[in-house]
């Protein structure tokens, strides 16, 4: 019995940190900034309560809508394709091949680079004119975008950005594919199965826990999309077509001071979240196989 | 097992270490000879330079206040950031355009109780400069550093073309008429150097209607960016994109150059034409002084002979935010900047006109700028143009500046355009002065 | 068989050594520009490599600024993003691995519950927490130190807590009761047995976060203030200026030297990067 009571009060203790982490900075903002998204607050003067104007508002902000339009166009393609080339990679990379760490360095490369200086860097690639990747189209003969002033190809640049980024999930997947049973490969070997038949039965299925724990970060991810484009598309130049649902949403609360509209936004986007989330895991059900290991 | 007794105690070290250090990075230090004003301006380079000589001269001509100068970038956001985080600066350099939004946020204070204790009045300075920093009857920031626009233009592009290079456009048709002759095609069929392109340098975007003397609100209530006279202007605007055609305007502008650096559209010869401000002759100095260029009033439009003589004027300006510290010493140090021999340094340093009413010679003959009095006497005259003193003017010019790239992408008329933007800021309007009015803030 | 095998080392290479190529584009730009004069940099057609490469733009990038502010900018906000560096690494590790090791090892009411709700955590995007968190800092005095940065780190994460927890569990149970039975407290069992054998998790939250905070921009936007107290992302920022003019040529240089060091770490270190992630079993 006082065995039971030690243990209780010891994993109380030792999860101290979060239960304080928890409530300071996790339960008291989410409360607060529920509190304020029914309030019009800008900082400076002490919130008023405005009931559900703020979301009466965002309803009929067509800006709003555009971004949701944006945000969701953005992640509908840098999402499947993100997951596609990230396991490709990894894949590969998981194979016997000479200077392995030089091309998992090479490729893990763009997420250490600072978004400041990335996002510098892409807007001297994405140039119309003179930036590296038209003046390689061009040398195949194919008409170069105007990636950076042209609505319709802002966001495809956006895109390939996100898939040079592709290395931190990588990483994650390498790591899972060391966990697939080398056993049940070489059976499957064995038994004559090609190198597509093994990826779709044996890797896929042994990968799928990591999988979907990439697809919902990824998500959360690219929903939140903010840095590279409030550097490289300020204000969501051209026309609007890169203005996301974060940079609405900091626009609101830190330029033009109109912070309860903001925190509405973002409840707004956590319930996408939670709903997308929630759906990723029903889906998953029948897809995910998760390898025996004791609960 | 005996190592493992030495990691410990040397990490918590390591970690006790960054904590004192990243402490004292942060910590203000206590001055207890003289009070510190803390001032954040927004210029770097040479314009820095200019303003650190002033706040030299203010530090050594007395031993009661030390101005400590930052330039900081982003200034407008970071203080009102700072504001709101009960940080902020004693004094902060912004622009005109700021200064409605954060008087109706509360972020800075009225001056006009210093104004007169220490003797600043409406006369000492050109009208227009003056009635920048006043908002809803208060006096609300002072002038650092002015300008005003004109037609800046390329005498060498004017004369091979066959066109007299004294005698620039006086209207806007004759500008046109010009430009077409000075635009040339590459034999590829794309854009090398165009007469006049409304989106260079697109700082003033929003100001093209009220050049044909259009408003973009009515100063109470009502947005007006959609009546017939702005209309006029934004179609004056898309008459370009149509001219060059709008795929052509956007690839001959993305290898321009940015604004201080010699692949500047004006300096390297790819526009002849350009409305700039008075700050621009230091930039053709800098990077390319062979050009062989020359400055008048911009253009007016033939049907509106009214507004021969109009100008943009704006300006830097000096405002102390709501919290700072020390208020009345950072008026001291305003008031010194507003006295005639530091503004004319100042403004000497920045090659910049004047926004005091009375002009020394010695400022006259000591500028750099071979068309400084057209700068002058376009500042005070009756037909400048302000940017609105809005509060929601950072969301209404953003929307003005979408409706500029729609026009002249040419996904929408002019009239489309404007009456998208009325339409999305009259409600806008509406309920920001719905909400100054709950809180007993009567506009 | 061996031939297939063959074929496919081959391919594999070949479409690695492709992809790397272009991954490595804009790197190689990077490199060029850093090494070019600033009128160089908007040239075109493209100069790859530069006639004369400017060596001294790498000494240069480290001192801009300098003459302005009365100090080395670059030093400074390199030393500032390390000290906050160790600060919330330090804090991650301590915290998420004794939280970790109460959710994974040690029974508790409502612990499955809790650890549900940490992960549902995860899900709440920065922007909702933002404004209050910003009032909050605000109220306790906070803005314009770094304490906003690292004092968090040192109260959890939900991230940092799953990826430990799952790894805790993977250690056998039968080392606790072991120790358990040698009179051993659980903090002793904490420190002396599971601690010792997660060394490669740890380095994976530890690695994580150094990353997250080396090249964090939104945290240091909003909270820190004065220039001096800047870290290397927002200052960065500080080679450009504000009508444009930005210096190319400086920014991709302190950019190289501020990569440097975190590449190198990155290809002595990632086996054992790997290898811990793999440790930790994402699965379940």
């Amino acid at each position: 019995m006082k065995e039971r009571r030690k243990g209780k009060i010891a994993g109380l203790l030792f999860a101290c940190p979060w239960f304080v982490g928890l409530s300071l900075f996790m339960a008291y903002p989410v409360c607060a900034s529920v509190y304020l998204s029914f309030c019009e607050y800008s900082v400076l003067k002490p919130p008023m309560w405005v009931g559900t104007e703020n979301y009466r508002d965002l309803f009929h902000d067509e800006l709003f809508w555009t971004t949701i339009k944006n945000t969701g166009l953005y992640a509908i393609v840098a999402l499947p394709f993100g997951v596609l080339l990230g396991i490709f990679l990894a894949m590969m990379l998981n194979s016997k091949v000479r200077g392995l760490a030089f091309y998992r360095t090479i490729f893990f490369l763009p997420s250490l680079l600072p978004q400041v200086s990335l996002a510098v860097l892409w807007l001297w690639v994405f140039n119309g004119d003179d930036g590296v990747l038209n003046e390689f189209l061009r040398m195949l003969h194919i008409t170069a975008p105007n990636w950076l002033s042209d609505p319709a190809w802002s966001k495809p640049a956006l895109v390939l950005l996100s898939l040079w980024g592709v290395g931190n999930a990588v990483v994650i997947y390498l790591a899972g594919l060391q966990d697939v049973p080398v056993q049940l490969l070489e059976a499957a070997e064995l038994d004559g199965a090609s190198a597509w038949a093994k990826t779709r039965h044996v890797t896929l299925p042994m990968l799928s826990p990591v999988i979907l724990f990439n697809v919902i970060m990824g998500i959360i991810g690219t929903l939140q999309v903010f840095t590279v484009p409030y550097i490289m598309f300020p204000g969501g130049s051209p026309a609007r077509s890169t203005y996301f649902y974060t940079m609405y949403l900091f626009d609101n609360a830190f330029r033009y001071n109109k912070m309860g509209y903001a925190a509405a936004m973002g409840w707004i986007m956590f319930l996408a979240i939670l709903v997308l989330t929630l759906f990723a895991l029903k889906v998953s059900e029948r897809h995910v196989y998760y390898g025996g290991e004791a609960k | 097992m005996a190592k493992a007794g030495f990691t410990v105690p040397i990490l918590a070290a390591v970690v006790l270490t960054a904590w004192w250090g990243t402490e004292r990075i942060t910590r203000t230090v206590y001055d207890p000879t003289r009070i510190h004003v803390t001032y954040w301006e927004k210029w770097t380079g040479f314009e820095f330079q200019g303003i650190e000589a002033v706040v030299n001269d203010f530090n050594k001509s007395q031993n009661r206040i030390h101005v400590d100068l930052l330039s900081i970038s982003d200034v407008g956001n970071k203080t009102l950031l700072a504001v709101s985080g009960g940080v902020p600066p004693d004094v902060a350099g912004l622009w005109g355009p700021n200064v409605a939004q954060y008087a109706d946020d509360a972020a800075i204070q009225p001056l006009e109780g210093y104004c007169n204790e220490f003797g600043v009045k409406a006369s000492d300075y050109i009208p227009v400069y003056w009635d920048i920093c006043n908002y809803n009857g208060h006096v609300y920031a002072l002038p650092s550093t002015p300008a005003s626009t004109a037609l800046y233009y390329n005498r060498d592009l004017f004369q091979k073309a066959g066109l007299d290079p004294n005698k620039p456009p006086e209207t806007l048709e004759e500008l046109v008429a010009m430009g077409d002759r000075i635009t040339k095609r590459r034999s590829d069929g794309r854009l090398d150097v165009a007469g006049f392109l409304p989106a260079e340098p697109g700082w003033w975007n929003w100001a093209w209607g009220c050049v044909f003397g259009g408003r973009l609100w009515d100063g109470k209530g009502k947005i007006t960016a959609n009546e017939p006279e702005n209309v006029l202007g934004f179609q004056w605007v898309q008459d370009f994109a149509k001219r060059y055609g709008p795929e052509d305007v956007q690839v001959f502008q993305s290898g321009f150059g940015n604004y201080a650096s010699p692949e500047n559209a004006f300096l390297t010869s790819k526009v002849a034409m350009e409305l700039h401000g008075v700050y621009m002759n230091y930039n053709i100095k800098m990077y390319r002084p062979g050009l062989n260029w020359a400055a008048a009033p911009f253009p007016y439009p033939k049907s509106r002979p009214d507004m021969k003589g109009w100008a943009i004027a704006d300006e830097d300006v000096l405002v102390i935010p709501r919290g700072a510290k020390h208020p009345k010493e950072a008026f001291e140090f305003i008031r010194y900047v507003q006295s005639q021999k530091a503004m004319e340094k100042l403004c000497l340093l920045h090659r910049k006109n004047s926004p005091l009413s009375h002009i020394s010679d010695d400022f006259w003959r000591r500028h750099e700028h071979p068309y400084i009095r057209l700068f002058d006497q376009l500042a005070r005259s009756s037909k400048v143009i302000l940017s609105p003193k809005m509060g929601i003017w950072p969301e209404y010019s953003e929307e003005l500046n979408n409706a500029f790239e729609e026009i002249m992408l040419m996904r929408k008329t002019p009239q489309q355009a404007l009456d998208y933007v009325t339409t999305r800021m009259q409600p806008k309007l509406d309920q920001y002065l719905e909400r100054l009015r709950r809180r007993g803030e009567v506009k | 068989m061996k031939i297939r095998n063959r074929f496919r080392v081959c391919v594999t290479h070949f479409a690695l050594a492709g992809l790397s190529v272009v991954f490595m584009f804009p790197l190689l730009w990077l490199i060029s520009t850093a090494l070019k004069r600033l009128e160089e940099t908007t040239m075109h057609p493209i100069v790859w490599i530069p006639k004369h490469p400017q060596w001294h733009n790498f000494a240069d990038a480290f001192t801009y600024g300098s003459a302005q502010l009365g100090y080395i900018p670059f030093l400074v906000y390199a030393r500032n993003t390390l000290l906050l560096c160790i600060l919330v690494v330090a804090g991650t590790v301590v915290s998420n691995s004794l939280v970790a090791y109460s959710f994974a090892r040690l029974k508790w009411p409502g612990r499955d519950l809790m650890f549900a709700v940490t992960l549902s955590t995860l899900m709440v995007p920065f922007p909702v927490l933002m404004v209050p968190m910003f009032a909050l800092f605000r109220d306790l005095h906070w803005i314009g130190t770094y304490r906003p940065l690292w004092v968090p780190a040192w109260f959890g994460s939900a991230f940092s807590i799953f990826l430990l927890r799952q790894f805790f569990r993977t250690i056998p149970f039968e080392l606790s009761e072991a120790a358990k039975l040698d009179g051993c407290s659980e903090w002793g069992i904490y420190s002396r047995i599971v601690l010792p054998l997660s060394k490669p998790a740890l380095a994976v939250v530890a690695l994580f976060s150094f990353m997250a905070t080396w090249n964090d921009f939104l945290g240091p936007l909003i909270y820190l203030i004065d220039q001096k107290t800047f870290t290397l992302s927002l200052g960065l920022q500080f080679y450009q200026s504000q009508h444009g003019g930005t210096q190319w040529h400086l920014l991709m240089a302190a950019t190289t030297i501020v990569v440097a060091p975190v590449i190198l770490l990155f290809f002595f270190a990632q086996k054992q990067f790997i290898q811990g992630i793999a440790l930790t079993g994402l699965k379940g």
